[in-house]
């Protein structure tokens, strides 16, 4: 078969639907990387539009162009839009771009699921962008505290457009963590052992695991939040047993992993990018995984330090000071890595390199300034003034966005397939570069003379006319740099000649492939020996075009590409994806259809919509595996593998797990959530305790242990050849025993208004109930499909997947069953 | 950054060290950066394992670390300094935040309530006892001393002292919706007779 | 998985004894506290004992990564590992040495 053929065989079988349907079915990745990638900008650009209005209002004193109320919802969306529909979608698009090409795999681990996550994307920022546009935003700050932010501060419907539009972005920031982690984990190019990752691999795969475990605190604190300004539960409201500090444990839980969910890609995307601009390889690759690692984790330790002020005892405030410097360590063997790459190897000044170095003059000097504000008494002082503002733009903007620059203009080549022609990319550079300084450090300044955050205007005569008048002069020459690269970008991205295949010799995989990028990624998988193929093998390009890698024989028409051992990178399995469909973005709407729901009040489109959604589900889950058993595939290179849908631990499995740890860190963190209001919330303990009685516990613990047995003995007789049944009875006889213990603690909490006590109650019961109804639903599903053939005594991986949520809700209710007894049996 | 109280003081000195150091330490790390920038035309260097030894060893780990405790330790000494500590002389006040106003009241004074204007002794510890009725508000007074916030249900001590006699600009710094901007207050601060003479006035 | 459970597992350890030691100290600072009969002092102590437990368990699990029983499979990550192991001993002595110098609840 010539290359040629190959291709447009493999083009037939990958490629999206043509025309404007395409844009709704498609579920490839580098579709969906580029539209993630256009969204999020879109969204920056109205970011940043809305900074303008910021900066206009202020600069000059008493200013008559808003007034306090427009400026609270100017504020407000322009943190939340630029943190969460541009910062983070920015980011899930480029590693979905990128991923599945750097590691030399054919499309990401969950093809609809991206596409799903796409869908969340735009539906829930549309909503905040309706409210802006109806002059109904959020206007109590992007971290929205309560009782500010709840129905006491805000009556309108203004805190619950972020609320829901917010959490429904967050599904799809969970959705595309999920399918990051396995996808590095698992589908990779033969031999490419975890030491032989391109960096990049490494840092998203911190990024995704602190989102799995850094969003569902804030999912939580949402959900309670909207629980309150919707039924009058009073989690947050101090006189009926709730606090305010709740939420901003909760928020910061999340918002401090936020911030380096932000940062470390950038950070990936230098430590890619820098060593083939200096023409060398990366300084410590050990060092430099380590320091990633140790950061995403140390990153969850510090939430507290923007809470300083809030009245937290010494002792604690020096846990997290001292917690907070020591991020910098992390961050220095990064910096003095990067640094030494240089050292070692022969920079060129061009364009990617320029906003590297923009990087380094902005970040060291936003990493001092965080040093400084760790420090507990200049803390309190800055705390909620310019200084912080400044601070945190040094961080984002010189942290995120410049390397950010740097990574679009290295991989334009890719994106576009054509050269760089115009030149209006390095005006545009130093507009940005010195704007943003001549902005920033100028608010620096007048931050320390006391001009606060977040205050709409402010006096003649208090010294500050001149420094805001600057900062907005440089505010607006920065502003005009952006658009001018963004035109930079739209202009050589349209209209000039086709450009080499790698243009800046650099050795990772996504410089393997033709441009434009075909839909199908590598005509065949290449294997790998080193961290940089492309150098230890010049000609691999060539190599995989000819078929000479794996997988190479589009054969049957199916998209396949390989799984491979997590450590070693050993081809182990051949998986094969579903082709293009519209259900994520039915599914994605129905699931919108369940927030609006919420957000209008119309409580009855609830339920309905959720039944949709399951629906849908179930659909989707329905078309994956096969319903014979067959056998080995040949994979090439004399090897034959299994369909990964007839293993023991299919790609869905692997998903479960790691949405089974977001949803964890939901469950970890409510509980969190009830031990801190009954340590710290003045009004506790509440007038009575849950009576435990005797049925409650006993049907609980029946139903805990009865499930999780009944579904091992399902798997034994299925592997025995015999029927299921006998072993999902048990197991649906066990879900209604936990079930029914669930409804009585709902019943038993008949207050849920009164105090947070019954709320909290209520909120555990319900999710353990929540989850053992869909244990129980899984058990039915998993019974059809065994009669419908898909599942067989050699093809049982589905019944492990099952196995998975019933452990995961047996465990919950035992966790729930616990909280809600023990404080009434003590008593 | 014109302090006139202890705490303000500590708190200024402390930013004078830090903004010293931070610029000696970026002013380091560009001489580095431009330092590999240029030796990088010189060939013939070796495999960089030895200059994994510098770069990371020394300069990524060793010198934050050192950096970073000798700032941790100088920053916990000032904050355990400012803390409210039981003293002989120690005035107690409360503030109580609403939107937008402060209404203060006086431990030596009962039933005596200012509003918008807080009246310490000049020259002795102040205890602020600072609470809100509605959302959640901060009570700063930058000359005097840094901020701490007013959370509904909690009642947060903030330890000020003003030097000598005069007028002190305060203002709440917690955004709390439309009247944050002028969400103020004013400290004045008496001599001793001065003191004396406002509690005995205003008490009954 | 061991091979990423190895590299994750010493700083998440870390974390989890970090915000128990927090956990503790928001406990000793409450009203439950006194409510027990516990005085300040007896808080001093519950947060020197959890410390020491903390410093022991994570010098445990830099120890334990040496165990060949549990050795990655290859040099990469069981290096890897092995740094962060003893870096998250030094992280876990950093963050918490406030128990021994500071006040406890003012």
């Amino acid at each position: 078969m010539t290359p040629l053929r190959r291709h447009r065989a493999l083009t037939r079988i990958w490629a999206s639907d043509p025309g404007w349907k395409g844009w709704f079915t498609t579920v490839n990745h580098t579709d969906l990387g580029r539209m993630f990638m256009f969204t999020a900008m879109i969204f920056f650009v109205v970011g940043g539009i809305l900074a303008m209005l910021i900066r206009a209002q202020l600069a000059t004193p008493r200013s008559a162009f808003m007034g306090p109320e427009v400026y609270a919802q100017v504020f407000t969306m322009h943190g939340t839009i630029m943190m969460f529909l541009f910062a983070i979608p920015l980011i899930e698009g480029i590693a979905i771009y990128l991923l599945p090409k750097m590691l030399g795999a054919r499309d990401l681990a969950f093809p609809r699921l991206t596409a799903f996550g796409y869908w969340c994307y735009v539906f829930g920022g549309s909503m905040l962008l309706f409210a802006m546009l109806t002059g109904l935003a959020p206007d109590s700050g992007w971290f929205l505290y309560p009782p500010l932010s709840s129905t006491l501060g805000s009556p309108g419907i203004n805190s619950d457009f972020w609320l829901i539009g917010i959490t429904f972005v967050e599904i799809s920031a969970i959705c595309a963590a999920v399918e990051i982690t396995v996808t590095i984990l698992r589908f990779r190019a033969p031999g490419m052992s975890l030491d032989k990752m391109p960096i990049f691999a490494w840092y998203m795969l911190v990024v995704a695991l602190m989102i799995l475990t850094g969003f569902p605190p804030l999912i939580l604190g949402s959900v309670l939040l909207e629980l309150e300004r919707a039924f009058g539960w009073p989690f947050f409201q101090v006189a009926e047993g709730g606090d305010s500090l709740l939420w901003q444990h909760l928020f910061w839980l999340f918002g401090h992993p936020e911030v380096y969910i932000i940062f470390l890609p950038a950070a990936g995307i230098i430590s890619t990018v820098l060593p083939v601009m200096a023409r060398t390889t990366l300084m410590g690759y050990g060092w430099v995984v380590a320091a990633a690692v140790a950061l995403g984790v140390l990153s969850f330790g510090i939430w507290v330090h923007h809470m300083f002020t809030t009245g937290i005892p010494h002792m604690a405030l020096a846990f997290f000071s001292a917690a907070s410097t020591l991020v910098a360590v992390p961050t220095a063997v990064q910096i003095f890595a990067w640094i030494g790459t240089i050292w070692k190897g022969k920079p060129q000044l061009k364009l990617p390199m320029l906003w590297i170095l923009a990087f380094f003059a902005t970040f060291v000097i936003g990493g001092l300034t965080g040093v400084m504000l760790a420090v507990v008494p200049f803390n309190w002082q800055a705390h909620d003034t310019h200084f912080v503002v400044a601070h945190l733009h040094y961080v984002l903007i010189g942290g995120f966005v410049f390397p950010v620059l740097a990574g679009l203009y290295y991989w334009l080549p890719h994106l576009t397939g054509r050269r760089r022609f115009f030149r209006l990319g390095e005006p545009a550079f130093w507009l940005v570069f010195v704007g943003f300084h001549v902005t920033f450090l100028a608010m620096h300044w007048v931050g320390l003379l006391g001009q606060r955050r977040r205050t709409f205007t402010y006096e003649h005569g208090q010294g500050w006319e001149a420094i805001n008048l600057i900062s907005s002069i440089g505010g607006f020459i920065t502003a005009i740099g952006f658009a001018l690269v963004l035109i930079d970008i739209a202009i050589n991205a349209l209209v000039t000649l086709r450009g080499r295949r790698n243009p800046w010799g650099a050795g990772t995989l996504e410089w393997a492939m033709p441009k434009p990028v075909p839909a199908y990624n590598f005509a065949s998988l290449p294997p790998v020996r080193g961290r940089e193929p492309l150098y230890d093998d010049p000609g691999l390009d060539l190599r995989i075009a000819r078929g000479e890698g794996y997988l190479g024989d589009p054969g049957d028409g199916r998209r396949k590409t390989l799984v491979v051992d997590i450590a070693s990178g050993r081809p182990e399995q051949v998986v094969v994806f579903p082709s293009n469909t519209a259900l994520p973005i039915v599914m994605a709407l129905v699931t919108g259809v369940a927030f609006l729901g919420v957000l209008i009040k119309a409580f009855w489109l609830v339920p309905l919509a959720v039944l949709g959604v399951a629906a849908l589900a179930f659909r989707w889950v329905w078309s994956l595996g096969t319903r014979t058993d067959e056998g080995l595939l040949d994979a090439g290179h004399g090897l034959s593998l299994p369909l990964a849908s007839a293993s023991t631990r299919p790609p869905g499995w692997w998903g479960t797990a790691f949405l089974l740890v977001a949803n964890a860190t939901f469950f970890a963190s409510l509980l969190f959530g009830y031990a801190f209001l009954w340590t710290v919330a003045p009004n506790w303990p509440p007038p009575a305790y849950l009576e435990p009685g005797l049925a409650g516990p006993a049907l609980g613990l029946a139903g805990i242990v009865l499930a999780p047995l009944g579904l091992r003995l399902a798997e034994r007789l299925l592997r025995a050849g015999h029927a299921m049944t006998p072993g999902l009875a048990i197991a649906l006889t066990g879900a209604a025993a936990t079930a029914s213990a669930g409804v009585l603690a709902v019943l038993a909490s008949a207050d849920p208004q009164g105090h947070a006590y019954d709320a909290i109650v209520r909120v555990i019961a319900g999710y353990v109930l929540i989850h053992v109804v869909l244990a129980a639903a899984m058990s039915v599903y998993l019974a059809a499909r065994r009669s419908a053939g898909f599942v067989s005594p050699d093809r049982y991986g589905e019944v492990r997947i099952v196995r998975l949520w019933t452990d995961y809700a047996a465990i919950t209710a035992l966790l729930g069953l616990a909280a809600l007894h023990l404080p009434g049996a003590l008593t | 950054m014109h302090p006139a109280g202890p705490a303000a003081e500590a708190i200024a000195a402390l930013w004078w060290v830090m903004l010293v150091g931070s610029c000696v330490i970026f002013v380091l790390v560009m001489a580095l950066l431009a330092l590999a920038l240029r030796r990088s035309n010189v060939e013939g260097r070796g495999d960089g394992s030895e200059g994994e030894r510098v770069w990371l060893v020394g300069l990524g780990l060793v010198f934050p670390l050192l950096v970073l405790l000798a700032l941790l330790a100088y920053g916990l000494v000032i904050g355990e300094r400012l803390a409210p500590r039981d003293g002989p002389e120690v005035v107690t006040v409360r503030a109580e935040g609403r939107q937008w106003e402060w209404r203060f009241s006086y431990a030596d004074a009962p039933g005596l309530v200012t509003e918008g204007v807080l009246h310490i002794p000049a020259g002795t510890p102040v205890d602020v006892e600072i609470t809100t009725v509605d959302v959640i508000h901060s009570f700063w007074a930058p000359r005097l001393a840094g901020k701490l916030d007013a959370i509904p249900g909690h009642v947060n001590v903030l330890r000020i002292e003003a030097r000598e006699p005069g007028e002190y600009a305060g203002v709440s710094a917690e955004y709390s919706g439309p009247g944050y901007l002028d969400h103020r207050f004013t400290v004045i601060a008496h001599d001793a007779d001065g003191w004396a003479g406002f509690l005995r006035g205003a008490a009954p | 998985m061991r091979d990423v459970l190895r590299v994750f597992g010493p700083f998440s350890v870390w974390f989890a004894c970090f915000s128990a030691v927090y956990g503790l100290h928001g406990l000793v600072c409450s009203e439950r506290w006194s409510a027990a009969g516990l005085s300040l002092w007896d808080g001093r102590l519950a947060l020197l004992a959890a410390c020491i437990a903390a410093v022991s368990i994570q010098v445990g699990v830099a120890l334990m990564l040496r165990a060949p029983r549990l050795a990655a499979s290859s040099g990469f990550t069981q290096s890897v590992s092995l740094w962060l192991g003893w870096a998250a001993v030094v992280a876990t002595l950093w963050s918490l040495f406030p128990v021994v110098v500071t006040s406890t609840c003012t």
